[in-house]
């Protein structure tokens, strides 16, 4: 059932757009105190080694603080606390004197200056004994001794690495050798895709001062102010009502401040040693060191009837983790999920496992395993349409999860029903707009410029919510309050990144009381002063975000509804809301007694006058269930057959995110994910030198090389089509978008270079020199 | 490292703006230090435009210009450009388009389009793209980017064409 709504569906312009347009907007690196001092990280040139000794007189003649494994705290933790403590493996340590990786960490500096602060981390000498580094997963699983970690810890259950092996994940449903004997044909193929680097572009940071209650105030660059503070509140043993996380705007953040930042440890080390205020802003270098995209290699084979019907699948995955466990048995448990739920298979087995290396610690970033999978998926689909000889789009209409039926994307306890699917209207809309019966094919073109027609598509869950208790927590706390002249304060740790997520709450809010979007403020918010939220991650931001604002605004305005109805002398299930435009009030009115009717400011005045009370509410909200937010992207490219240089032409993206609250920022998360997503698929990847485990891109951003301006199409060739759906779980219809916005693109692009030019490729980047040999082989790669 | 100090005064806003540096401070840190952190560290190596201001007319990286480079000039901040009360063109442009997502690297943006439509009032799309090649955006894909520029040109246009 779909509503008429008075605010949603509207463009509005964000409400932190003028302050981020006119350079008013603070983030973490723009701070700075009064008696501040400037910190820098002591960092290992090497890939593998142990510390003998360390001697920092040369830097404390100079006047710094320093901190190194020599007063550290010792314990072990996961920088990231959104799974369950059971399913959270333990390896990180505030300082260590085992060095992962060139850049870790083992101490840091604080001086008067930023020039001094430098100095003196120059000054500070260390003798060193050099490992053997594995710097891939094929030395790594070679290695018996000299390991990368020794032990980790389950939750409090000490465990013994074997070669380099830091989980192993199994998912089985049904029977897969039963399920390939019913198969007519068969595919199998190993795809990889790279270690994409999420390049936001404020360099991690953070800014720690010590309070006169003992405590701390820290401005961290982070998508979880809760975990935040909860995980320094452990490493520090600091009670947490000492411990105080402020909510600031981050220079993007794609997934890398849902872990705890290392920086944020290591400013608070130095300021509660130095009981002064400090900052660290690290170098773009350092934040290349600092993390990274999970990679992923899996063969992935599948079976089907002559009619299409899957029905057995198997992916091996190999997942190289870097030196540290970020949660990779989540992320090992996101792939089968995303996998599984992309397409019906009574019969799938999934085995990864996550091997470390002497490399950045891997982590999420926008789409987390669903890129990953979505291309090899997507690309077998192409695959197996091509031996069965049927339409690439049938096949997935065919095949896909959808209305009714139970998927479990964020893993395989994350289980929950589909009450909203626009995937069939997407597929057909796109094919039709962007000509995909038309296109004419790689056999006919032979020019120097070969025109290519692809799609692909996928989802992303709408948070990690379910009616049962899984291995990841998923919930919000909101306050929202009607001030006394008819305005509403919204009060909640979530999260905004620049996508419109605390917007979004604030519309919903408005349409809920029927007063305009102005008239709804969120409240700067820290730990101290909310509830618990989990992040912004997992595209929860609108479902279950401003899905629990919604709730909470239906609490807040059954106590004004009790006001209003003493006040008007009526009953509250009497009363109606309405905007009245002219004179821009919101009336509450009893039906059949139009001489009855006040407004919303009168009655919260009146309220406070009698002494009545605030109408106000609080709560911690769970959504129950995670809705896919469906996606797919039609792209037609022009490959330069004497170059290699691929040029994307037109875009038709189809969202189904539900009720759209605010189109404008909607399109422009598809035009950001389509960015990053064809961007991964062409040529962003981070590689080493593997002689010196330093980074070939030097930490330039130059050398990270991403798609220019120049490589995206024309604003006119961009279309974005959303779907006519309502969700029913939704806050008024709505699910989520961000990630699903770029899950399909890699896979999306590719498919559409093998409409070019006949070769697919299975690995990504495809770089010029990638399809210049293919060309030349003449096979795919 | 060179420990010799030098006076300096650089006109940021129309403000004198003075000070002591060391040879090497970049006019970046110079500017952040003295409270325009409106002007972004993305990387401190000349590679994303988020710390462009304009420079005597001209779009300019205060990373890859010394402080020193910049004495007696006149910098403008995106500060500069309109008020609390009123936004300058494209700045409305870009708040309308929606062409500001975390907002980082807005006013490295405005600065260069500021200076563009400064020496080319009407640019082509063309134009656009290129002027702002060197602007690096994470999170927008640039495609409202350019669409806010083009209105604000016209907008500015129509404004002087009334006048
Ligand atoms: S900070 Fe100057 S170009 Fe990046
Ligand atoms: S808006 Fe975030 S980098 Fe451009």
């Amino acid at each position: 059932m779909k509503k008429e709504f008075q605010f949603l569906g509207k463009d509005f312009p964000r409400k932190e757009g003028r302050a981020r347009a006119n350079g008013f907007e603070k983030y973490p690196s723009d701070l700075y105190f009064d008696n501040m001092l400037y910190g820098r990280i002591l960092r290992s040139p090497y890939p593998h080694a142990r510390i003998k000794s360390i001697d920092f007189s040369e830097a404390e003649k100079l006047g710094a603080v320093c901190v190194s494994y020599e007063d550290a705290p010792g314990k072990r933790f996961n920088l990231r606390l959104v799974s369950v403590p059971k399913a959270t493996y333990k390896d990180w340590q505030l300082f260590s004197d085992h060095m992962r990786q060139v850049g870790d960490f083992f101490g840091a500096v604080a001086a008067e200056t930023e020039e001094l602060a430098e100095q003196a981390a120059r000054v500070v000498k260390v003798e060193w004994e050099i490992l053997p580094a594995y710097m891939s997963m094929d030395a790594a699983l070679a290695a018996k001794d000299n390991l990368i970690h020794d032990k980790v810890f389950l939750e409090d259950q000490e465990i013994k690495i074997k070669n380099n092996i830091a989980c192993t994940r199994e998912v089985v449903e049904g029977d897969i050798e039963a399920g390939f004997q019913e198969a007519d044909v068969i595919v199998e193929t190993e795809f990889e895709t790279p270690r994409q680097y999420h390049c936001q572009l404020e360099p991690r940071s953070c800014v720690v001062r010590p309070e006169a209650d003992g405590g701390i105030t820290v401005w961290p660059t982070t998508q979880a102010v809760h975990n935040t503070r909860i995980l320094i509140g452990s490493v520090f043993n600091l009670p947490l009502n000492k411990v105080n996380v402020v909510r600031i705007t981050g220079g993007g953040h794609f997934g890398s401040g849902i872990h705890t930042n290392p920086v944020t440890l290591i400013t608070t080390a130095l300021a509660l040693k130095s009981k002064r205020p400090v900052k660290i802003v690290q170098s773009r270098e350092e934040d290349m060191y600092d993390h990274v995209r999970y990679p992923s290699k899996y063969v992935l084979k599948v079976g089907a009837r002559k009619d299409g019907t899957l029905v057995a699948g198997h992916m091996r995955a190999y997942i190289d983790i870097g030196c540290h466990h970020i949660q990779a048995l989540a992320y090992l448990g996101v792939m089968s999920g995303f996998w599984h739920s992309l397409y019906r298979m009574e019969n799938m087995k999934y085995e990864g496992t996550a091997v470390y290396t002497n490399k950045v610690p891997t982590c999420a970033m926008q789409g987390y395993g669903a890129p990953q999978v979505t291309f090899g998926v997507e690309g077998t689909m192409d695959m197996l349409a091509e031996k069965l000889e049927i339409d690439p789009i049938q096949l997935r209409i065919k095949n896909y999860v959808g209305l009714g039926e139970v998927f479990w994307g964020q893993g395989p306890t994350v289980k929950s029903p589909i009450f909203s699917d626009g995937v069939v209207e997407l597929l057909k809309k796109g094919a039709e707009s962007i000509g995909y019966y038309k296109r004419p094919g790689s056999q006919k073109q032979t020019g120097r410029y070969r025109r290519g027609i692809g799609f692909a598509r996928g989802f992303h869950t709408s948070g990690t919510g379910a009616p049962v208790p899984g291995e990841v927590k998923d919930y919000t706390t909101v306050q929202v309050k009607v001030n006394e002249d008819g305005t509403i304060d919204i009060l909640t740790a979530l999260m905004d990144h620049g996508g419109g997520t605390l917007d979004a709450a604030a519309k919903i809010v408005a349409e809920e009381f029927q007063v305009p979007f102005d008239k709804v403020g969120i409240s700067p918010a820290d730990t101290r002063s909310t509830g618990y939220d989990v992040c912004t991650h997992a595209t929860r931001g609108v479902y279950c975000g401003a899905g629990a604002a919604h709730e909470v605004a239906k609490k807040t305005k059954d106590v004004l509804l009790e006001y209003a109805a003493r006040y008007l002398d009526a009953y509250p299930d009497s009363l109606i809301f309405s905007y009245d435009e002219k004179s821009g009030q919101t009336r509450i009115s009893v039906w059949g007694n139009p001489e009855k009717t006040t407004t919303i400011a009168a009655v919260a005045e009146h309220a406070m006058n009698k002494d009545w009370g605030t109408a106000i509410y609080s709560k911690s909200i769970r959504k129950v269930a995670c809705p896919p937010a469906y996606t797919n992207y039609f792209v037609e490219v022009e490959v330069d057959t004497e170059t290699g240089h691929v040029k994307i032409l037109r875009v038709v993206a189809g969202s189904d995110a539900g009720t759209v609250i605010n189109p404008i920022l909607a399109k422009g998360q598809l035009h950001g994910g389509f960015y990053r997503g064809a961007g991964m698929a062409l040529l962003e990847n981070t590689s080493y030198d593997d002689k010196t485990g330093c980074l070939t891109n030097k930490g330039s951003m130059i050398d990270y090389k991403m798609l220019g301006i120049d490589e995206m199409p024309d604003p006119d060739d961009f279309e974005v089509i959303f779907a006519d759906t309502y969700e029913p779980t939704g806050p008024m219809g709505a699910k989520g978008i961000g990630e699903a916005a770029f899950n399909p693109a890699p896979a999306a692009v590719t498919s559409a270079i093998c409409d070019a030019i006949g070769i697919r490729f299975t690995k990504l980047p495809i770089l010029p020199e990638d399809i210049m040999d293919a060309l030349g082989e003449g096979h795919d790669k | 490292m060179e420990n010799q100090l030098y006076e300096l005064t650089v006109y940021v806003n129309d403000k004198a703006v003075r000070g002591k540096v060391r040879a090497e401070k970049t006019l970046l840190d110079f500017l952040r230090e003295h409270n325009f952190t409106e002007v972004k560290k993305g990387c401190d190596n000349g590679d994303c435009g988020a710390c462009t201001v304009i420079m005597d007319g001209l779009a300019a990286l205060s990373c890859s210009t010394t402080a020193l480079q910049a004495e007696g000039r006149r910098v403008y901040t995106v500060k500069s450009l309109g008020s609390w009360e009123k936004l300058h063109p494209l700045q409305e442009a870009f708040v309308k388009h929606e062409a500001v997502q975390c907002g980082f690297c807005s006013p490295g943006f405005l600065m260069t389009a500021k200076a563009l439509l400064d020496n080319n009032p009407m640019p082509s799309r063309n134009e656009i793209r290129d002027a702002i090649s060197g602007n690096l955006c994470r999170c927008t894909g640039y495609v409202k980017i350019v669409d806010a520029i083009e209105d604000a040109a016209s907008a500015i246009e129509e404004v002087s064409r009334e006048a």
